[in-house]
């Protein structure tokens, strides 16, 4: 009897379960007042946690910091006066710099983006998924699909927003995918996140015209024809660039700037890319070269996970 | 009633030290899945409709921290408390080789469900890779922690079923 009882119970829930994941695969956004109720109670018990375990990690690696700073400070010190010499020199450089960039009206610099500072508190433990959880939600103006940089490279997007949390996927995640484009010729590629390449440090980098100049070495930035990701933002350098066998496109990999491991706060850019776009950034968008290569990379671009099962 | 409460604690603050602490520490390449172990022990322990509570609340956990379909997690779970809690009659207290067996097949079990559904689907199909970097370091780091946790559990669980007894009977 008890067994029967039980099994009914079981029962229930599978399909309470499975009706839940048909509906969210559809339409995620009904459960955020759920997820907010529950950030309420997990966040200050995370975050508290999290305090403490950093807390011995940092003051273990401090330890073992101040021995090698000692040594470092020497030979920084010489190397500062190297630097003040070159620095002179470099504002020169940023001085003319500042008049091409007027004249190319290439001004896409990060600083033109508003951005608030944020901590990660939660990382998936396992090694299926990347994403991660900052200690910001809507309460401090974070929305569903904002960019996340830290160490001046792109780390991710927000999924996912509760009242004082959200949810971000890296881009090293697996369904990760970027539209980018090569800095200096403009031409497009799609940056995705892949498991196995990251094993070595990589992203994959495809969808490359094959008449396309991208060399390894190349700065690789988001694309302006990015439907989520605002233009600009560097992500890393090509590596391996080759031509794939059906000799339409090139392939390779990309040495992304953001070290995964060891990222504890980020930037999240309070401007969306939607946004952006409709304040009339659109006649500088149809004039940059990489608007003319491809036209089929933002239908390819996903940040769905159910997209991601077509590529 | 006292023993669900400090079983469900223990659940949230297994959930925040796996997704607060392990992360940081640089030299863990896999880190044990608290939240698998805390599931199979209480379902082999309590049996099935406990294990079934236990499961859902913890597939309810991780659903609410990744942002996939909803309720994708709470499957699983769910579905391992249920089968977990079937073998409760074999449950026999110092009896530690069976539960080390159930985790890892619950092990294989959880992360073949999460590569089918979320990896394979998507035409990922070098299942070697993600077997040897993947899967064979968290089930290996997950059994060492079972072996002291599930321990624990038993110990925390006299304590406290004592005290619950005592308690009934004084009313």
């Amino acid at each position: 009897m008890n067994s029967k009882g039980n099994k009914i119970v079981l029962a229930f829930l599978s399909i309470l379960c499975i009706v839940m994941i048909a509906v969210t695969t559809l339409k995620d956004d009904w459960l955020s007042p759920l997820r907010t109720t529950v950030g309420y109670i997990l966040m200050p018990v995370e975050s508290g946690v999290n305090r403490v375990g950093k807390a011995l990690y940092n003051h273990i690696q401090n330890r073992e910091k101040l021995n090698s700073a000692l040594e470092d400070n020497k030979a920084l010190q010489e190397q500062i006066s190297n630097l003040v010499t070159e620095n002179t020199r470099l504002q020169e450089d940023s001085l003319e710099l500042a008049r091409l960039r007027k004249l190319y009206a290439l001004n896409q610099e990060y600083g033109q983006y508003h951005m608030t500072g944020a901590r990660i508190i939660a990382k998936d433990s396992g090694n299926w998924f990347k994403v991660f959880r900052i200690d910001k939600g809507s309460a401090d103006g974070i929305r569903v699909d904002m960019n996340v940089i830290a160490d001046g490279g792109l780390v991710g997007i927000v999924t996912d927003v509760g009242a004082n949390y959200a949810t971000v996927r890296s881009v090293i995640d697996d369904i990760s995918r970027v539209s980018a484009m090569a800095m200096q010729s403009g031409d497009t590629c799609i940056v995705s996140g892949d498991l196995q390449m990251y094993r070595e440090g990589k992203l994959k980098i495809d969808d490359i015209n094959a008449n396309a100049d991208i060399k390894d070495g190349d700065k690789i930035v988001t694309g302006s024809i990015s439907s989520k990701y605002v233009p600009g933002i560097l992500i890393g350098y090509a590596k391996d660039i080759q031509v794939d066998s059906s000799r339409q496109t090139k392939s390779g990999s990309l040495i992304p700037v953001v070290d995964f491991g060891t990222i504890q706060e980020v930037l999240v850019i309070t401007d969306l890319k939607s946004e952006i776009r409709e304040s009339g950034s659109a006649s500088a968008e149809s004039s940059s070269p990489a608007a003319e290569t491809s036209s089929s990379a933002p239908a390819q671009e996903s940040t769905a996970p159910g997209d991601a099962n077509k590529p | 009633m006292r023993r669900t409460a400090v079983n469900f604690a223990f659940m949230i603050l297994a959930f925040a030290v796996q997704n607060s602490i392990f992360p940081c520490i640089p030299f863990l390449s896999a880190a044990p899945n608290l939240l698998l172990i805390l599931v199979f022990s209480y379902g082999f322990i309590y049996g099935q409709r406990s294990g079934m509570l236990y499961g859902f609340a913890a597939g309810l956990l991780m659903d609410l921290f990744y942002s996939g379909p909803f309720g994708f997690f709470t499957f699983a779970f769910l579905w391992m408390g249920y089968l977990n809690g079937s073998l409760s009659r074999y449950y026999y207290e110092n009896y530690i080789t069976l539960p080390l067996m159930l985790c890892t097949i619950n092990e294989l079990a959880y992360n073949l469900y999460i590569y089918f559904f979320r990896f394979f689907i998507r035409g990922k199909t070098d299942f070697i890779f993600y077997f040897k970097t993947i899967l064979l370091p968290e089930i290996i780091i997950t059994l060492l922690f079972t072996l002291f946790l599930y321990r624990f559990f038993l110990w925390y669980n006299r304590k406290l079923e004592a005290f619950d007894s005592k308690h009934t009977l004084k009313k």
